[in-house]
């Protein structure tokens, strides 16, 4: 193609440039995704500049009709949101179905090896709460199986409804937050009441499973927030 | 004419442009014009997000490659995506030609 002499126009790269910072600026979503997107935008931007050379245009003339070709950067970063929200809900989802077992697994564990009240089926003193964790897991279940379904290869031919996956996404994190938080708050409970736990080693890793994955779980949820809010 | 009119049909449209093989963004926006002889001029920019999403839909396949020193994606008809290309050009011969036969007779006469 002809964009082998776009490299010979500076002033046209520094248009293009400057356009595409203008989307960028307004994508949300992972920034390898924006990045990949930059990219092929790019290349789009510089085959139209060469489009416009061959018709005769002066290089200023080029890069104005190529950009204006392209579309106003609001329109073009609104036409991706609906893709970058979905990427995004569907990251979220799967890595909340990633770290969701093993930080189940974690407590589990530690639960066991102290024989904690929940081990004896008994729920007492901060224990009371673990339902909580259980009303979270009710909550996340089904949300992260319809931003997985909605944002896989079915969710792609039904291309309705945007704003699903990312806010299914975010109540999936919310609640694996809360689930966190509740664990947390019920473990501290735990080590001020006697009989403290004997065996602090798989406590203290389950805690920190659960700050780290609540910690994530909460930076995805609002990232989704953010991608939904970006397709109003 | 506007991308208003395309709605619903810009799918197929983009599946079309991609039968003889593959072809990367630009250039399908470029097919898209040709092959309407102007009529289907898109902002160039929001026909690759309706990429992306066939893309995510698994009816096309896309791969990176580097040209003259930059990166571009290219994108072809995948197995699914042709059998769908294949519905929807019947589904529209069958629409077209029922819409023919209304739209391109003489008037109905008058009922009463």
């Amino acid at each position: 193609m002809a964009g082998d002499d776009v490299s010979h126009d500076p002033a046209g790269r520094d248009a293009v440039e400057g356009y595409l910072a203008a989307v960028a600026a307004r994508l949300t979503g992972p920034a390898a995704v924006r990045a990949a997107i930059a990219d092929e935008l790019r290349d789009g931007l510089l085959e139209a500049l060469a489009a416009e050379w061959a018709r005769g245009c002066s290089h200023q003339q080029a890069a104005r009709a190529a950009i204006e070709e392209f579309g106003d950067p609001r329109t073009v970063a609104a036409a991706f949101a609906p893709e970058l929200g979905a990427v995004q809900a569907r990251r979220a989802a799967l890595g909340l179905l990633v770290t969701g077992p093993l930080v189940g697994l974690a407590w589990i564990a530690a639960v066991a090896v102290n024989a904690l009240p929940p081990w004896r089926h008994e729920l007492t003193g901060p224990w009371l709460a673990l339902p909580l964790v259980g009303l979270a897991l009710v909550v996340a279940g089904p949300a992260l199986g319809l931003t997985v379904a909605t944002t896989g290869r079915l969710g792609g031919r039904l291309g309705r409804r945007a704003t699903f996956p990312p806010a299914a996404a975010a109540v999936a994190g919310l609640a694996a937050v809360a689930a966190d938080l509740t664990l947390l708050a019920i473990v501290t409970g735990q080590a001020l009441t006697s009989p403290a736990p004997q065996v602090w080693g798989p406590l203290v890793l389950a805690a920190a499973a659960s700050l780290t994955r609540g910690a994530l779980a909460g930076r995805a949820a609002r990232r989704c927030l953010a991608a939904r809010a970006a397709l109003r | 004419m506007r991308a208003e009119v395309l709605k619903g049909h810009l799918d197929a449209l983009l599946l079309a442009t991609l039968a003889a093989g593959p072809r990367h963004g630009y250039a399908i926006k470029e097919a898209l014009r040709a092959g309407s002889g102007g009529r289907f001029d898109l902002p160039t920019g929001t026909v690759y997000p309706a990429l992306h999403r066939l893309e995510r839909a698994g009816l096309i396949r896309g791969t990176w490659s580097t040209v003259n020193g930059r990166r571009r994606r290219s994108y072809e008809l995948t197995p699914s995506g042709r059998r769908a290309l294949s519905d929807e050009r019947s589904s529209w011969q069958e629409f077209s030609a029922a819409v023919n036969a209304l739209l391109g007779s003489a008037p109905w006469p008058a009922t009463t």
